[in-house]
């Protein structure tokens, strides 16, 4: 009657095969497991998130930046936030870090196909989408790619070898910067500016976000107001995560655990959801203060 | 609705039953509703048949829970080596376990963590310590006042999910055997046992009736989850809902079927530790904290509106029945008075 | 108190100041809580508007240091309402003869409603004590409830809530300076006799000094050694420089303690002790009940209970103390202690323990007191009239800083500390500013801060929020990383020496970064 049963919570052993500095925040680490057998074998999708172990730091969950077109190793861009994303930053090549996945519900590379894809992003939000990009570019089965990316100041912009790669391969990439420095000759502004000057097929188009909260609201509003439907939105959320499994329940979203209903979502599904991200007005600040209604 | 005729019903004296629990003792971990010296009932690990006072009746403040989802596990232990950082699995060796004298409510619950735990991945942890248990469960005749297994669907009386049900008649139990192991048990002790007869399932379906009519509570459950269901709690259910609860977990601590748990690494020295799983609590404003202080979920009003909605409106879209049990122990141990009963109560007020 | 904590929930009326009894009190707010949902009536007098006075019908949202003059006033409203208890007040009392911020229609309604209540409480904690006329804040509040009649019943009372859950047995105990166990004053020769023959030694036959002159310049130097036990001085009592200064100036130091506090850290000597579930015994809580404890599970390593470590230090200092268990203590203490006459650990292992008074085995103890008389006979009214707090703002200083707890943390976070989980929750000191002070300061939510005063400076996060009123700040003392008693005042209470944690003058600065 026993049977073994796998362990779902243990990592495995990963090494860090070289990292790239994006910029002071951003580093991607470029990791393979140190079981060879396992890291030849090891299959994921765009858009789905390993949970990363560091030594007493717990886990966290981070995207998968690179295409599983690429097999042989796995990209992992990171940008400090807290303790285990610190202790990531202090990794040198050949130092080991802890590994479960893949998680998560992937992008619908299937039903993108055939169609333009418009990739806008802010910060590191442009890492999850960076394997979507890569992956349209590997199976060439795609439309039009454009690539709006918004940072806060030049120096921050971060996957330069990356944008500058896809814009020989033909991608339309266009930047922006919330403040510029000296020698700056690009646009300055949210990337909502950044999406005036488009005319995208709407029969034929999706439109993939990832960005810091704000960035999000006002770039729903420039899509809606271009014309592009709910269904055409897709975006990957972030939520405390700590299982990964869809048990613990801390990235609960109304209903829906982030963990395994996303981390990718489309708008459309979002919009049933009463979530932060879609809040229209703010929350009050001061709790109601008679007692009258506990009776 | 009266059970159907089934050869599988038995009775047991009650005068026998320590004589039963006595040969179990031998083969399997025995744990049961016992009532100390203090007067409190708690499910125990019986170590002393003769010395302990097992309580069929009133209702144990604990529930399964934590033999099956201890408060605190290890998950593995980690170290750094020349070798590198690596995680070794923990194997806790659990022994096989019978759980008697579980009441309708408790038995749901561990229904609902079979769910839980291996619907979408299978949790090693739980499984261990699930499929090397028995359970025996007992109906309740006298249901305590905070008690509302009948609104919930979950009891008094429970039709299947324990190896082997036991309704108290008076001077015998009826005994109905449910899954195989509860067969295996008579077939093994069967000197134990006497067929039942027509007349003996009929005073089960006496002491049925009796038991739903001694409900002290009316709580309109089905009412509130089609209220949530439809969306038309009013905000201000919520916003009062807030105010009162003070953060401090004790629900979701003795709730039978809250699961939610944390997983936390606790250093040893400086190259070796432990990963640790202990109970969580969706009411702590940290449950959702990310790193770098942004939370989500707003603690003033949508924290315990997750829990009303994940045990009314989730799990019911999950499994066709609420998970909250009606075991009313959250009603015990809340000292802001925001249980599920006074949120039900709330929900349902008012005409739509 | 002087009634018993269930007894809450059957008021009509409760009236709670200076408690931040959800966070503080959480099984006491229980009752309130119950009591509201029962119709009762919830007034709170506090500074800030907390969870509590979220849950009110009435918030007398005071200025820190003005309780005498508001509960004046309401007692002025009790007189002119006719609503004085004038029988009481002629059986039961003698020499009846009475800036706040709060509006004169809430106060009237305040006092009304506790006037009118049949039934009415009055609970109070350490925002009443704290201050340098703290006594006078807990006699003028003796002076409303005796005026309105709301003591000497059942489900009425003046209850302190106290702040550990064992200071009220060791106050019972004498670990006070001017009194022997059960309350017998040191200077009584009588008292002092009774002990001495029993113990077999002479006793001091003049007060001792306070937690706070012992700490504050150890009596100017004349103390050279000090063993402390259980407390942290380091972290808990105001003006720190001048703790850390005494300590360090002592010869010897001594700490027993769970764990090494910042205060065991200056010790020569420090005494493993086992924590509370590692030794049996009582404690007693605010109501006075005497409850058993019972050893879970053997202390750690060399730990030991206090009362071994005392006993084995004794009798190496040359008395001979002999006690094989606590419950052998427990009866010396029935012995000695008249208000403990009667509890003896075999009683207590029944049932929910026994409240003092308990004068002897057959007593079932007391859940109420004064029932038909005062301990002084009776009730004297003492009047009073406002005294300024040791410290207000001024131009240099313009902001006033309270401090307090919160709801998951302990302290001086000694033994919180150490859970993950409360981390989580509350995980680093906050100083809560009213959203207008933070503006004119150009704060954003979290920012570091500089919070300075006369004494010292320390910094902490800004957490930007209503509950504080504008022109008032207020911080937790669980934080060793913002350790604000380096901040508070060194005035104190003259009656008890209670230090005015609740009151003093600070500055708050932004941090400039390059």
């Amino acid at each position: 009657m026993p049977q073994t049963i796998t362990d779902i919570y243990l990592p495995r052993q990963a090494k860090v095969v070289q990292i790239e500095i994006e910029n002071s925040q951003i580093s991607t680490f470029v990791l393979a497991f140190s079981a060879p057998l396992f890291n030849e074998n090891f299959r994921y999708q765009p858009g789905q998130f390993m949970l990363v172990s560091m030594p007493h730091c717990g886990e966290a969950p981070i995207s998968i930046s690179s295409t599983p077109t690429r097999p042989g190793t796995i990209h992992l861009s990171v940008r400090r936030a807290g303790k285990l994303t610190n202790a990531m930053h202090g990794l040198r090549v050949g130092d080991t870090l802890g590994l479960r996945g893949p998680y998560g519900r992937p992008f619908p590379m299937k039903e993108l196909q055939g169609r333009d894809l418009l990739f806008v992003a802010g910060g590191i939000g442009l890492a999850p989408l960076r394997a979507v990009i890569n992956a349209c570019l590997d199976q060439e089965r795609f439309g039009a790619l454009t690539v709006l990316y918004g940072s806060r100041t030049p120096s921050d912009i971060a996957f330069q070898d990356d944008l500058a790669l896809w814009q020989q391969q033909g991608v339309d990439c266009r930047l922006t910067v919330d403040a510029a420095e000296a020698g700056w000759a690009g646009a300055v502004g949210l990337v909502t500016c950044l999406m005036d000057g488009l005319t995208p097929d709407l029969s034929r188009s999706t439109a993939l976000v990832c960005g810091p909260p704000l960035m999000f609201k006002a770039v729903l509003g420039k899509l809606a107001a271009m014309g592009f439907s709910d269904e055409q939105v897709l975006t990957t959320m972030e939520r405390h995560m700590k299982c990964g499994v869809g048990i613990c329940r801390h990235c609960h979203m109304d209903g829906k655990l982030a963990c395994v209903d996303g981390p990718v979502f489309s708008l459309a599904e979002l919009r049933r959801l009463k979530i932060m991200e879609l809040a229209e007005a703010p929350a009050s600040a001061a709790r109601t203060s008679t007692t009258d209604h506990l009776r | 609705m009266p059970p159907a005729a089934t050869t599988d019903s038995h009775l047991l004296k009650k005068d026998h039953l320590k004589g039963f629990l006595r040969k179990l003792s031998k083969e399997y971990r025995l744990v049961a509703p016992v009532r100390n010296r203090h007067s409190d009932v708690l499910f125990t690990v019986i170590d002393d048949l003769d010395g302990m006072e097992i309580e069929l009746t009133e209702p144990p403040q604990n529930s399964l829970k934590q033999f099956f989802l201890p408060q605190q596990e290890q998950l593995s232990t980690y170290s750094v080596t020349p070798e590198g950082y690596e995680f070794h699995p923990t194997q806790a060796i659990i022994p096989p376990t019978v759980y008697f004298g579980v009441h309708p409510c408790d038995l749901s619950s561990v229904l609902y963590m079979d769910v839980v735990f291996s619907r979408r991945q299978r949790d090693p942890f739980y499984l261990r310590r699930r499929q090397g248990s028995v359970l025996i469960g007992i109906n309740c005749n006298f249901p305590s006042p905070n008690c509302f297994c009948n609104a919930t669907g979950s009891g008094p009386f429970i039709e299947m999910g324990s190896d082997l049900q036991l309704t108290d008649l008076g001077d015998r139990f009826l005994v109905e055997t449910g899954r195989a192991p509860g067969h295996a048990l008579i077939k093994r002790w069967q000197g134990f046992f006497s067929p039942a007869e027509a007349k003996d399932r009929a005073a089960r379906y006496q002491a049925f009736l009796e038991a739903r009519g001694r409900f002290s509570r009316q709580v309109h459950v089905e009412q509130a989850i089609r209220r949530l269901e439809a969306g038309t709690v009013p905000e201000q259910v919520w916003e009062d809902l807030s105010l009162r609860c003070q953060d401090c977990g004790g629900c979701a601590y003795v709730c039978p079927t809250c699961t939610c748990f944390t997983i936390s690494d606790q250093q040893r020295d400086a190259v070796s530790g432990q990963r640790l799983r202990n109970w969580d609590a969706c009411t702590f404003a940290g449950f959702t904290a990310m790193a770098g202080g942004h939370n989500p979920v707003v603690a003033k009003t949508a924290a315990i509106r997750q829990r009303f909605e994940h045990k009314l409106r989730d799990d019911v879209r999950l499994t066709g029945r609420p998970s909250c049990v009606g075991c009313g122990r959250c009603v015990g141990i809340c000292f802001g008075g925001t249980d599920i009963i006074r949120f039900v109560e709330r929900a349902c007020q008012g005409s739509l | 108190m002087t009634n018993s904590i269930n007894e809450i929930e059957n008021a009509e009326v409760i009236l709670v100041s200076g408690s931040n009894t959800t966070e503080a009190h959480p099984q006491v707010a229980r009752r309130m809580l119950d009591a509201v949902d029962r119709g009762a009536r919830l007034i709170v007098i506090d500074p800030r508007r907390t969870r509590l006075a979220e849950c009110s019908h009435l918030h007398l949202a005071l200025n820190p240091g003005t309780d005498i003059p508001l509960l004046n006033a309401m007692m002025r409203v009790l007189l002119d309402e006719g609503l004085a208890d004038e029988l009481f007040i002629e059986m039961r009392t003698e020499n009846f003869l009475a800036l706040t911020g709060v509006p004169l229609p809430l106060i009237n309604q305040a006092a009304q409603l506790y006037g009118r209540a049949r039934k009415a409480v009055i609970c109070y904690c350490l925002g009443v004590t704290q201050h340098v006329c703290g006594t006078e804040n807990v006699q003028t509040m003796a002076n409303l409830a005796m005026l309105a009649g709301h003591i000497e019943k059942k489900d009425t009372g003046v209850d302190p809530l106290r702040g550990q859950n064992n200071v009220q047995g060791a106050c019972d105990m004498g670990a006070l300076p001017n009194m022997l166990p059960s309350y017998q004053a040191v200077h009584n020769e009588d008292f002092r006799e009774k002990f001495e023959r029993a113990w077999g030694a002479r006793l001091p036959e003049d007060p001792g000094l306070t937690l706070v002159e012992m700490t504050h310049g150890g009596a100017q130097g004349v103390i050279r050694g000090m063993y402390i036990m259980g407390e942290n001085p380091m972290l808990s009592d105001p003006t720190l420089t001048k703790v850390e200064e005494t300590l360090r100036g002592l010869d010897f130091l001594a700490v027993s303690d769970i764990f090494l506090t910042e205060t065991a850290q200056l010790a020569q000597v420090v005494f493993p002790a086992a924590c509370f579930a590692e030794k049996s015994g009582s404690f007693t809580n605010t109501e006075r009940r005497v409850q058993m404890v019972r050893q879970a599970v053997a202390p750690p390593g060399k730990c030991r209970a206090d009362s071994e470590i005392i006993i084995a230090l004794a009798n190496r200092l040359g008395y001979a103390m002999d006690y094989d268990s606590s419950a052998e203590i427990m009866e010396e203490i029935a012995l000695l202690a008249p208000i403990y006459g009667g509890i003896y650990h075999d009683r207590l292992d029944q049932g929910w323990g026994l409240q003092w008074p308990c004068w002897d085995r057959d007593h079932p103890g007391t859940p109420f007191l004064h029932k038909y008389y005062f301990t002084r006979g009776k009730g004297y009214f003492m009047p009073t009239s406002h005294i300024e707090p040791g410290e207000m703002p001024d131009h240099d200083y313009p902001l006033l800083l309270m401090t307090g707890r919160i709801y998951h943390q302990y302290h001086t976070g000694t033994m919180t500390r150490k859970s993950e989980r409360l981390s989580r929750e509350s995980g680093q000191a906050l100083l809560q500013i009213n959203p207008a002070d933070a503006r004119a300061l150009g704060l954003r939510r979290g920012e570091t801060v500089r919070l300075v005063s006369r004494r010292g400076e320390i910094t902490l996060a800004a957490e930007i929020t209503e509950q504080v009123a504008l022109g008032m700040v207020y911080a937790t003392f669980h934080f060793s990383d913002a350790p604000i008693n380096l901040i508070t005042n060194n005035a104190f209470d003259t009656g008890s020496g209670c230090p005015e944690y609740k009151v003093c003058a600070v500055r708050v600065e932004k941090i400039m970064t390059n």
